[in-house]
């Protein structure tokens, strides 16, 4: 157990190195320009100067990486416009376009796309779950093949055509924007309510036809018998003996979603002008930032990764049977 | 070689998927044995599916409209280039609706024939699904099939990276790589605009290639690591087959069903991301006709001009639908445990 958990670490980490190690390979070292690209069309000499001495571009490569895994463990200083720009550790680069520390911008934007990835989940899980125990108790009746009919078409619209109908026509859903949760819980809900329901309605979907899935396996197991056969009221051995049981694969799968929904809110986060994560490599993109391109790509790994391994974890505890020596 | 199923058809008449009773089995004909390969039986079985028949009727319906996009512009007289200046008013919305000279209206502000963007905006959706599609497969089997047979350090090697590609935030990674791509190829000032979407085009190809290769590699190899100890495989080494023959002549047949189970739910995945990352602006860029442009160009104008918005939005949707129900069609096809 220990051994598996320590090797599925060491990968982690190898993945996060190579991450590093690439996406820096091709934003600085690529054929490409990068000082030039970062300081923009209207460029002088002094400010192209100012970038290219900041980022050791007149260096060797290796001592490129080095600085910017020094700033990252350390912190290091950009100068811009005649100024020296403190940034601290974990130092992820400056943006010049913006004028500030990528991890300060990826610090504002973080908590947007976490409050949208985690209000949706709520959503979706309840729905999808209830919706799904639903469908299996009443298996084969023209509910249960209504939903699931339901179900496959809106799993076969794509996600970023109904973030757009939703935000474009339910204008009765309250205006979508982001407030932080500590100033204002309720404005924090009502903002992000259009984003929520959007996120939970499409992946609700999925989640019926996979809670309805190993709801039916399960209701179909010997213990179950044997608890009705105790005269243990139908909604207690569903809800208690059946559910803990078929929650299981449910929670894997989730745990997968949630990793990618992270990285991937971005269709959210655009369609309803929420400055997440997504929104922010979206404007460098556009603008050819790529200190924050490349900011924003190492946290998404990093994201990504932990939460894998976060989930190989807790699989092995939740199902014993998978433990791997 | 693709195994044989031996069917005494006879026998198993009373089945409904196993096709109609051949005429000549009246009870006095001998029992005829037919073979068929599971991937005829597959394909028999799809041919009997209502809504997988209509959906393939609308996928060609989209294939013929890409193909012959320039002629059916031409039956309406317009392209999808040309400015209609004079059918715009000064605020920049279009003074006519569905005319029988602009069957769907004209764009606001441009003015370019909106029949005709949307005729052509089917080809870059189908290019780059196809295309990449079919890249992803090739790189996925051949990765596949080397990593599962020959084990040892090439496997390893070779799962690590598919584990790596797998565990990239793939939507982040797909926007900031195309970025540093078009800087290599188009970053040069004073480059034509046809050019730069040329090269966005290619770009796009190319960055959902490299993300789509490993989930159907890490499939394969699956496969092949049970695949390779069978007794056909030890028949074929001890006959003296050369490897590569080996992989593709004995292997390959029998990942059929996985692998044309795999493009059929890969091709919408691939409509979808093209269309997506356009709309985010990160995909194709003007002049070239496509649903997304067009999409995300509508949305300011979603009340003014409900028509320009919808017309992109329900081609895609139409595409994509179609095209998911028939990969779940051909999924439960070839894998009877899935069966509806």
């Amino acid at each position: 157990m220990l051994i598996y958990i320590l090797r599925r670490i060491a990968s982690a980490v190898s993945v996060v190195i190579v991450t590093l190690v690439a996406s820096f390979g091709l934003f600085f070292v690529a054929p490409t320009d990068p000082a030039g690209t970062i300081c923009g069309p209207r460029c002088t000499p002094e400010r192209y100067a100012d970038i290219s001495a900041s980022l050791n571009l007149d260096e060797p490569v290796v001592q490129q990486v080095g600085e910017y895994l020094k700033g990252l463990a350390v912190g290091r200083t950009y100068h811009s416009g005649g100024l020296a720009v403190e940034c601290d550790a974990p130092c992820l680069g400056y943006s010049y376009t913006l004028g500030q520390p990528v991890t300060k911008l990826i610090g504002q934007a973080l908590p947007i796309t976490v409050s949208i990835v985690l209000g949706g989940a709520v959503v979706y899980l309840i729905a999808g779950i209830l919706g799904g125990i639903i469908a299996a108790r009443r298996r084969g009746t023209y509910l249960d093949r209504l939903m699931v009919g339901t179900s496959l078409g809106i799993n076969a619209v794509p996600y970023f055509v109904v973030a757009l109908l939703v935000s474009l026509y339910a204008t009765f859903l309250p205006h979508a924007g982001y407030h932080p949760l500590l100033e204002n819980p309720l404005t924090w809900a009502t903002g992000l309510l259009a984003a929520w329901l959007t996120l939970g309605l499409a992946n609700s979907a999925s989640y019926t036809r996979y809670a309805r899935a190993s709801m039916i396996e399960t209701l179909g197991e010997d213990y179950i018998r044997t608890a009705r056969a105790k005269g243990i009221s139908e909604r207690r051995v569903v809800y208690r003996h059946g559910l803990r049981a078929a929650i299981t694969p449910i929670a894997t799968i989730f745990g997968l979603d949630l990793a990618f929904q992270l990285t991937g809110a971005i269709f959210t986060e655009a369609m309803f002008g929420l400055p997440g994560l997504g929104v922010l490599t979206l404007r460098a993109f556009n603008q050819y930032d790529l200190p924050v391109l490349m900011g924003g790509v190492l946290v998404g790994s990093v994201v990504l990764v932990v939460m894998n391994l976060l989930v190989d974890i807790l699989y092995t505890i939740l199902d014993p049977r998978v433990r791997l020596g | 070689m693709e195994p044989m199923v031996s069917e005494p058809q006879v026998l198993r008449a009373g089945e409904p998927d196993d096709g109609p009773v051949p005429s000549a089995a009246s009870p006095a004909a001998p029992v005829r044995t037919v073979s068929k390969s599971p991937t005829r039986i597959a394909l028999a079985r799809l041919r009997r599916d209502r809504i997988a028949m209509i959906c393939a009727a609308v996928c060609a319906a989209y294939v013929l409209i890409a193909i012959f996009a320039p002629l059916l512009a031409g039956l309406e007289g317009q392209n999808a280039s040309d400015l209609h200046q004079n059918l715009i008013d000064e605020f920049g919305f279009p003074t006519i609706g569905p005319t029988s000279e602009h069957w769907f209206g004209v764009e606001p502000r441009l003015g370019r024939d909106l029949f005709a963007r949307w005729v052509y905006g089917a080809r870059p959706s189908l290019i780059v699904a196809v295309a990449v599609t079919t890249i992803t497969t090739i790189i996925g089997v051949v990765v596949g099939l080397v990593a599962g047979f020959s084990g040892g350090w090439i496997d390893r090697v070779l799962s690590w990276l598919i584990d790596l590609v797998l565990s990239l935030p793939y939507l982040l990674f797909a926007i900031a790589s195309s970025a540093v791509l078009v800087a290599i190829f188009g970053g040069a000032d004073g480059v034509a605009a046809e050019e730069v979407a040329q090269i966005r085009f290619i770009s796009l190809i190319c960055v959902l290639s490299f993300f789509g290769w490993a989930s159907l590699a890490r499939l394969v190899r699956g496969q092949v690591l049970s695949l390779r100890e069978r007794e056909f495989v030890a028949a074929a080494k001890v006959l003296g087959i050369p490897t590569r023959q080996v992989l593709f002549k004995e292997l390959l047949p029998n990942l059929v069903a996985p692998i044309v189970v795999s493009v059929s739910l890969a091709l919408p995945g691939y409509v979808v991301a093209e269309a997506g990352l356009t709309v985010l602006g990160a995909g194709l860029i003007e002049p070239t006709p496509s649903w997304g442009l067009t999409i995300s160009a509508a949305t300011t104008y979603y009340r003014a001009d409900p028509l320009y918005l919808w017309l992109p939005v329900l081609g895609i949707t139409i595409l994509v639908l179609a095209l998911s129900l028939l990969g779940d069609a051909v999924r439960d096809a070839f894998d009877p445990r899935t069966r509806r």
